[in-house]
């Protein structure tokens, strides 16, 4: 029995998924020992949130057949949700420094992006997507995807014209002395957001392993006809899924809030950096998309500390190309063809 | 009478391919349409499922108009569709493909019940309940749209081309398991490429000729016409 594990776990670290992974943690450990700890904490935080965008545009690629450019606007949106919600709290708690409201403030606004975010996204499939989808008859791809363009560049200016183009930052969410694990010290923010992020990825994964909702999602995105003949209301899902993904992204923004101050295009960053996750790890593959993440963060963050500052998009976007000429399904993209590869 | 066509015109875009098909079904019957390729045999089944909105005539079911209805909502009337594509969940498991059949139940225990009842028709499916779908083979995937449609305890199972792209061997094995349904006493309408096995197993059949019913009648009586056995039979 041992035996059978041991095997099969060789051949899982042989495969491209396995050797990706062990490779990342490798070079993540190797790193940290040679230039500070900090190197692996900035990882941890940038790939847990990364997780969270990527997530949602898996989500929205895989299930609606979107590809959507405009998800790093609901970024934005979560992260002005969080900051015109915590800034009234964070009022509050300068006068009462004993109030309960100090430990669950911040808390507060990111439920608050998080739904302001899921909102934003029902209001998006009822009046852009929804429209499309009745109207459209072929080339759906191209129609939403210039569409998603559409609405990114609507969504930044309507920002800009609405609350201006200045940043809106806050100093932090929770104060206080930073945590130190063995001599590392960690602002109190940046492991929250990490525990935030992992959180949300664990119970979005067996939401969508186990409940029936969350098989009904992953049915509609192998196969919408198979979906509709089972008894599952496609309409329903795909509100669903839309929300979700856009909570998912707007969470992220919410409770970056600290490093990302919310100006109009704070979302483009995050949505580069979930493209290059997405299409490393594999289109609609949920569970790649979160390692995809780290993989990337890893990049992102050993280029940063070794190349410069300037070339944290080329390294990693060049590595991406190079993987793909290797492997044009991704690292973890599955050897059963999915809806998308059709 | 559980199923009721009348008068069904439908087709895709401005092509009308169903012209004023009538056809009916009594419960527990087998009922086959035959005809030759591009007839609107699968363009029927599609319509009576409600993936194609028929563009005039009414679909009755169980008394019950479901002319126009969605898919989804056609499903949980209690009618099931195994398509010619199989449409499966290639990245699911077996297990979690016919959990999914089960989509319109909500209660578990009845959902175990009826795994077990297919796992019982289709022993080679509990074999293989953890492999994904899209790995199976032909065969297997046939068994396994079958079992799927036969989860959510349909009265009306609609069969689309069962023995397409099948080794004989195979074919044989799944109108075994048709004929096993039948005894069952499930309601079964098949359409099929295959005349001489289809007339052979069913009791009625119509034929399908240019978006309209050529011929109806007993099966047997179908098989000793004259046009059929020369234009389907070669004889």
């Amino acid at each position: 029995m041992s035996n059978n594990y041991g095997s099969k776990f060789l051949s899982w670290i042989k495969s491209a998924a396995g050797l990706s992974i062990v490779v990342t943690i490798v070079v993540a450990v190797v790193a940290s020992i040679a230039s500070g700890p900090y190197l692996l904490v900035n990882t941890v935080v940038t790939g847990g949130m990364l997780a969270l965008v990527a997530t949602g545009l898996t989500l929205m690629l895989g299930v609606l057949n979107i590809p959507m450019f405009a998800h790093g606007e609901f970024f934005m949106i979560g992260s002005l949700a969080a900051f015109y919600v915590f800034t009234p709290i964070s009022n509050y708690t300068n006068e009462n420094p004993d109030s309960i409201i100090v430990v669950f403030g911040p808390l507060i606004a990111m439920a608050a992006s998080t739904i302001i975010g899921a909102i934003s996204g029902i209001i998006a499939e009822k009046l852009v997507f929804g429209p499309l989808r009745r109207r459209s008859t072929d080339d759906w791809v191209m129609n939403s995807f210039l569409l998603t363009v559409g609405l990114s560049v609507l969504l930044i200016n309507l920002h800009q014209l609405v609350f201006g183009a200045d940043f809106k930052g806050i100093v932090g969410y929770w104060s206080g002395m930073p945590i130190s694990i063995y001599d590392v010290f960690i602002s109190r923010d940046r492991v929250m957001a990490f525990m935030i992020a992992a959180v949300i990825v664990v119970l979005f994964w067996f939401f969508m392993t186990y409940t029936r909702t969350g098989m009904a999602i992953r049915a509609v995105s192998q196969d919408i006809t198979g979906a509709q003949i089972v008894g599952i209301d496609i309409e329903k899902i795909v509100l669903l899924t839309i929300s979700l993904a856009c909570a998912l992204s707007a969470v992220a923004g919410g409770s970056l809030l600290f490093m990302y101050p919310s100006y109009p295009t704070v979302g483009l960053e995050p949505l580069y950096m979930a493209w290059f996750v997405v299409i490393l790890s594999g289109l609609g593959n949920v569970l790649g998309a979160v390692a995809g993440a780290f993989i990337v963060a890893l990049l992102k963050v050993i280029t940063v500390e070794y190349i410069g500052a300037g070339w944290d998009f080329v390294i990693p976007s060049a590595l991406i190309m190079f993987i793909l000429i290797f492997k044009p399904s991704g690292i973890f993209g599955s050897d059963v063809r999915g809806a998308l590869d059709k | 009478m559980l199923l009721e066509v009348k008068n069904l015109d439908a087709g895709y875009g401005y092509l009308q391919i169903l012209r004023s098909v009538s056809l009916n079904i009594d419960k527990g019957e087998y009922v086959c349409i035959i005809g030759p390729n591009g007839a609107g045999k699968s363009t029927t089944m599609k319509s009576i499922i409600g993936l194609i909105a028929p563009m005039g005539g009414t679909v009755v079911f169980n008394g019950e108009d479901i002319t126009g209805m969605s898919a989804s909502q056609i499903t949980t009337k209690g009618i099931s569709f195994v398509s010619e594509e199989m449409n499966l969940f290639v990245n699911m498991s077996v297990q979690e493909n016919l959990y999914m059949g089960a989509y319109t139940i909500k209660d578990k225990k009845i959902q175990k019940n009826r795994l077990d009842f297919v796992f019982s028709l289709f022993p080679r499916l509990a074999e293989r309940k953890a492999q994904l779908a899209g790995t199976m083979s032909g065969g297997e995937r046939k068994m396994l749209a079958i079992g799927r449609g036969m989860m959510s305890d349909p009265k009306l199972l609609l069969v689309d081309e069962p023995s397409f792209g099948l080794a004989p061997q195979l074919v044989a094995n799944v109108f075994e398991s048709l004929d096993v349904l039948k005894s069952q006493g499930v309601t079964i309408l098949l359409v099929e490429q295959n005349v001489t096995k289809t007339l052979a197993v069913t009791d009625r059949g119509y034929i399908l000729e240019n978006g309209k019913i050529g011929l109806k009648g007993k099966s047997r009586d179908l098989a000793d016409n004259p046009h059929v056995r020369k234009v389907f039979l070669g004889v």
